[in-house]
């Protein structure tokens, strides 16, 4: 399958699961489980910078859409878009990955770096989001509560993920 | 020249980031405005349809619910219809919709005439959100079938929201699990049943099933387990069910209010069928309370 239609069921199936799926669970009020940003997570590494800025305004827009937050996950999506880089080039190894290995999974990074990588970026998102949303920091705890909480619900549905489509090389 | 270009060219992507960071706050900014319409929302045709698709699955887990809500509902509105009809002076003006009292002697007199007040249509909810701190119920009736901004929502056993944005045949609720910073105002106008004190509910993003009421004077005797009412002075109609009270605390001794906990009625996270109530008199009363702005001014 082509790298360009591998990203479009990717993003067709992670906007899908967010409506229909994980926008409708309700565990607590301090948890918001959120996996759609693995599609800006796992784009290929040679993308352009502008173009995966680009596709994350489009994925945030397109749930914005859905759940009537105007802006507010394409905000958070813009920025882990722009950040994506630098924290890939703080991981990778001297002289970057091996230009075979396409995209950012577990074995093209090994298990230790992408876990911190994917941790990182869905705490930033997460941060961004809920920021706004609770327009500032009027409640710290309650905010810091329910990113750190969403954060870890997001991980382990991202583990879910990796462990469904696991591919072994 | 040369250098500014560089310099864009150089920073570009930064110049990019900054610039779709700006549209998204532009975006969010838009939206937070009550009185401008939402455009790009779960009203448009694409998610819409998905909606509907995903609710007609969904609608047959709820099947029995929803059918005792409403057999539930239907004894309650035929023991209350006289309820949606207020006086008028009926001396100059024909009115077809009127409810009519006639005496129950041998003479059959006309006792009174109302009008018709409130206009309830019925709705397919095809979205509801409850985990969010904003939350907005789609529903599948829009312009074409009568819904406007700012009309009522009711649910089958209580208050739901206010009718946020419509599109031809959806329109989108702002439900009452709500919590907006930028407008303190948005609750519901209630009355204690027992004693007739009123408040304001809102939602204070905790507990899906509670709100809190306030304003409520010291004056009020309250117990567990009152009735709250809405008032009738917003867009529902008097005596809706808002929910029940909990708990009460003063939570300042120098305050005259009372704070209320209570249990909102409406079960937000299973709703399949709303209520939209339309005040066939509201813009008669708009106008009347405009120009009286303007008289004081």
């Amino acid at each position: 399958m082509s790298v360009l239609l591998k990203n479009i069921i990717r993003f067709i199936l992670l906007i899908l699961v967010q409506v229909c799926v994980l926008n409708n669970i309700l565990i607590h009020q301090l948890v918001s489980p959120y996996i759609y940003m693995l599609f800006i997570l796992l784009l290929p590494l040679n993308i352009p910078r502008p173009a995966l800025q680009l596709l994350g305004l489009l994925l945030g827009l397109t749930l914005d859409m859905f759940m009537d937050t105007m802006g507010m996950h394409a905000a958070a999506c813009v920025a882990i878009a722009y950040l994506r880089p630098f924290i890939i080039n703080v991981l990778s190894p001297q002289g970057g990955y091996e230009v075979t290995q396409k995209t950012p999974s577990i074995t093209s990074m090994g298990l230790s770096q992408f876990a911190i990588y994917v941790t990182i970026l869905v705490a930033i998102h997460n941060i961004i989001y809920f920021s706004i949303v609770t327009f500032g920091w009027a409640n710290p705890l309650y905010l810091l509560l329910k990113i750190v909480l969403s954060t870890a619900v997001s991980l382990f549905l991202v583990l879910l993920y990796e462990l469904l489509f696991f591919v072994r090389k | 020249m040369r250098n500014l270009i560089i310099f864009l060219r150089r920073y570009f992507n930064f110049f990019l980031f900054l610039l779709l960071e700006v549209i998204c706050i532009i975006f969010i900014l838009r939206n937070n405005n009550f009185q401008h319409t939402a455009y790009l929302n779960s009203a448009n045709a694409i998610s819409g349809k998905l909606y509907t698709q995903y609710n007609d699955v969904q609608y047959y887990f709820h099947l029995k619910a929803t059918n005792d809500s409403l057999v539930a509902e239907n004894t309650r509105l035929h023991n209350e219809l006289r309820d949606s009809f207020d006086f008028k002076d009926t001396t100059n003006t024909i009115k077809t919709d009127t409810i009519k009292t006639y005496s129950e002697d041998s003479t059959h007199k006309l006792i009174t005439s109302q009008p018709r007040r409130w206009l309830y249509r019925e709705a397919k909810v095809i979205r509801a959100s409850v985990n969010q701190e904003v939350n907005y119920i789609t529903i599948h009736r829009g312009r074409n079938q009568g819904i406007q901004p700012n009309m009522g929502v009711i649910g089958p056993s209580g208050v739901v929201g206010m009718v946020r944005s419509v599109s031809d045949n959806y329109a989108v609720i702002l439900s009452f699990l709500s919590k907006l910073k930028a407008e303190k105002s948005f609750g519901i106008s209630a009355r204690l049943k027992n004693g007739g004190e009123t408040g304001t509910v809102y939602w204070d993003a905790h507990d899906i099933e509670e709100g809190i009421m306030e304003d409520v004077p010291k004056s009020a005797k309250l117990k567990r387990g009152d009735t709250v009412l809405t008032s009738g002075y917003g867009s529902f109609p008097k005596d809706i069910m808002v929910g029940i009270v909990d708990t009460f605390y003063i939570a300042d001794k120098s305050k005259t209010s009372i704070s209320i906990r209570l249990r909102y009625a409406t079960n937000f996270s299973n709703l399949q069928h709303v209520y939209v109530i339309e005040n066939l008199l509201e813009a008669e009363q708009l106008k009347l309370e405009d120009s009286t702005k303007k008289v004081i001014k």
